[in-house]
């Protein structure tokens, strides 16, 4: 008996795999799911709404980690396809669109790739290893202020947390050096500890400047502080800071010209050198996060967070409010898109004889649609502030992610005696230089 | 107090969200144990030879020590910058003798030749 389930089971292919394992747990999962609910499904609206605060930050825990999977894969397209149009190469272009689905298909290979320790390793530290340098970068996401009320948690000390959490990633790139157990793993794992420990100190003072000014070291603060135009940004204030903390931050992610732990061309692949499968793909997974999070953290401490960069009259608050349309939305509602898909699909239909109607009203159809979509997006700009400020700090922050993707398509690769010479010799004295002419700055101001 | 406990329940779920990718990709993949070369540790093709875990130099040493100085000082800066501005004139001027006592370490250790990678 088992052995016949055993040979099923080695036919079957990847996809029949999935659907015989995830069928049974969906059905198995549904059915308490939804017997509590017809059972008990008062006292459970009672009970969460008795404790607010804590069902908005499980909502807000799971949205930053789920947020950080589609994140990395639009970071990895951008990547390919940039550089490769850097390059004068067409990059991806079979898988999807443009071949916007190729980063969808590298995760799900990542996934389903042989996940193998090698035998000399120490296998508890080497397996704990991603899970570290995976929660050092996803952790920072919880205090980024995304939108005004869109954030994980507001704590009054977010940026020394960050740092906190930063700093975390050494220990992580250690274990994996240190675990695995080859020559190229440690010598990667050593020298991103020692790059890392290096960097991390003009990175904490740069940013010294910047609480100076504000008093105060949570990020909402400072983002409320630069609102306005962009001539109240941070960046205007604290120019050389804002330069410490881009090449400072550089280098902590590891990211070229910076990339010397995984230099590929010297030590393999660095600390990750016998990872493979999904534990292989946790170190990369965080280094994208880590673009991520190190170009939000730049737009929100020195480019205004999610404040407008002009001060236009938006948001204008609930400037056409649904619901004082009354009776007539329901109206409208049933009306509107007949005579939007007719009117959209007539042009087609009389300008294209050889159309059959059907067509030309799938194409109506479509356009409708298109446009509906647009137009609540415009409307949801303009009326709700949070779609705005989301607005303006993801378009910022993919900025930001653009450049670090241009310094790689650009920048050839430093040598490590320069690299620590430059974070000790020239960063430091120039951070501190920073803090005490901002200080003096104060003193002679006098407020 | 309650962030504490945010923060640790956070880091729980990101633990079992790795956890569980983690497993699944386990499930998902194919797995051999292959022949006894497969094991060993990757050195561009050959066996491996002698100790994997050789020495290396002593300046990821002295880079620790140099972090550990300054790191705890940046704690007292970071403290220092939130009341500045109660403290205004006395603060800067102790702060100065402060970071100035530090500043001569890094000197010495500049002098000694140890900010220079061998």
């Amino acid at each position: 008996m088992t052995a016949a389930v055993g040979r099923t089971w080695s036919r079957l292919t990847l996809a029949g795999r999935a659907v015989f394992i995830g069928v049974p747990i969906l059905v198995a999962l549904l059915v308490p799911l939804v017997l509590v609910i017809t059972l008990f499904g008062g006292t459970i609206v009672d009970v969460l709404a008795a404790n607010l605060p804590i069902v908005r930050f499980a909502v807000a825990a799971t949205a930053v980690l789920l947020m950080s999977v589609p994140t990395a894969f639009v970071i990895i397209y951008m990547e390919m396809k940039v550089i490769a149009l850097m390059n004068l190469r067409l990059g991806p272009d079979r898988v999807g669109p443009w071949g916007t689905l190729l980063s969808v298909v590298h995760g799900l290979k990542v996934l389903v790739k042989e996940d193998f320790t090698p035998t000399g390793v120490d296998s508890t530290v080497f397996t704990w290893a991603p899970v570290v340098v995976y929660l050092a970068s996803v952790m920072s996401l919880l205090v980024i202020p995304f939108a005004p009320g869109l954030f994980g948690q507001d704590l009054n000390l977010g940026l020394l947390y960050f740092f906190a959490i930063g700093g975390l990633s050494v220990v992580g790139l250690l274990m994996a050096g240190w675990s695995s157990f080859n020559k190229y793993s440690l010598l990667g794992g050593l020298r991103s500890a020692a790059q890392v420990v290096s960097y991390e100190i003009p990175l904490t003072l740069s940013v010294v400047g910047l609480i100076l000014l504000a008093g105060t070291m949570s990020l909402n603060q400072i983002v409320l502080m630069q609102s306005g135009s962009f001539l109240d940004w941070n960046v205007f204030r604290q120019p050389l800071g804002a330069l410490i903390f881009f090449i400072a931050a550089t280098a902590e992610a590891n990211r070229t010209p910076f990339d010397l732990t995984e230099a590929d061309s010297e030590i393999v692949a660095g600390f990750a050198t016998e990872y493979s499968g999904m534990r292989f793909g946790f170190f990369f997974f965080a280094e994208y996060v880590n673009v991520f999070i190190i170009s939000a953290l730049t737009v929100t401490l020195f480019f205004g967070g999610w404040t407008a960069p002009f001060d236009w009259p938006w948001p204008v608050h609930a400037a056409i409010d649904p619901g004082s349309l009354g009776i007539g939305l329901l109206i409208a509602l049933a009306v509107v898109p007949v005579i939007g898909t007719l009117v959209l699909a007539a042009p087609f239909w009389i300008a294209r004889s050889s159309m059959p109607w059907w067509q030309a009203i799938v194409i109506g159809f479509v356009l409708f649609n298109l446009l509906v979509i647009v137009a609540v997006a415009g409307w949801a700009f303009i009326s709700l502030d949070w779609v705005a400020g989301l607005f303006w700090f993801l378009a910022k922050t993919y900025g930001f992610v653009f450049t670090f993707v241009w310094m790689r398509g650009t920048l050839p690769r430093v040598r490590i005696d320069q690299l620590m010479a430059f974070a000790w010799k020239w960063l430091l004295p120039a951070s501190l230089l920073n803090l005490f002419v901002t200080a003096a700055a104060i003193v002679v101001v006098g407020r | 107090m309650t962030a504490i406990w945010y923060i640790v329940g956070f880091a729980f779920a990101g633990v079992s969200f790795v956890f569980l990718t983690i497993g699944a990709a386990w499930l998902l993949s194919h797995r051999n144990r292959g022949d006894v070369h497969k094991g060993l540790p990757y050195e561009s093709g050959i066996d491996t030879y002698g100790d994997t875990h050789a020495r290396f130099g002593l300046s990821f040493y002295i880079y620790a020590l140099l972090f550990v100085a300054f790191d705890i000082e940046v704690v007292f800066i970071y403290l220092w910058a939130l009341i500045f501005r109660d403290l205004m004139l006395g603060g800067f001027v102790s702060m100065l003798i402060f970071v100035g006592i530090l500043l001569l370490g890094l000197a010495y250790a500049w002098r000694k030749g140890v900010l220079t990678w061998h």
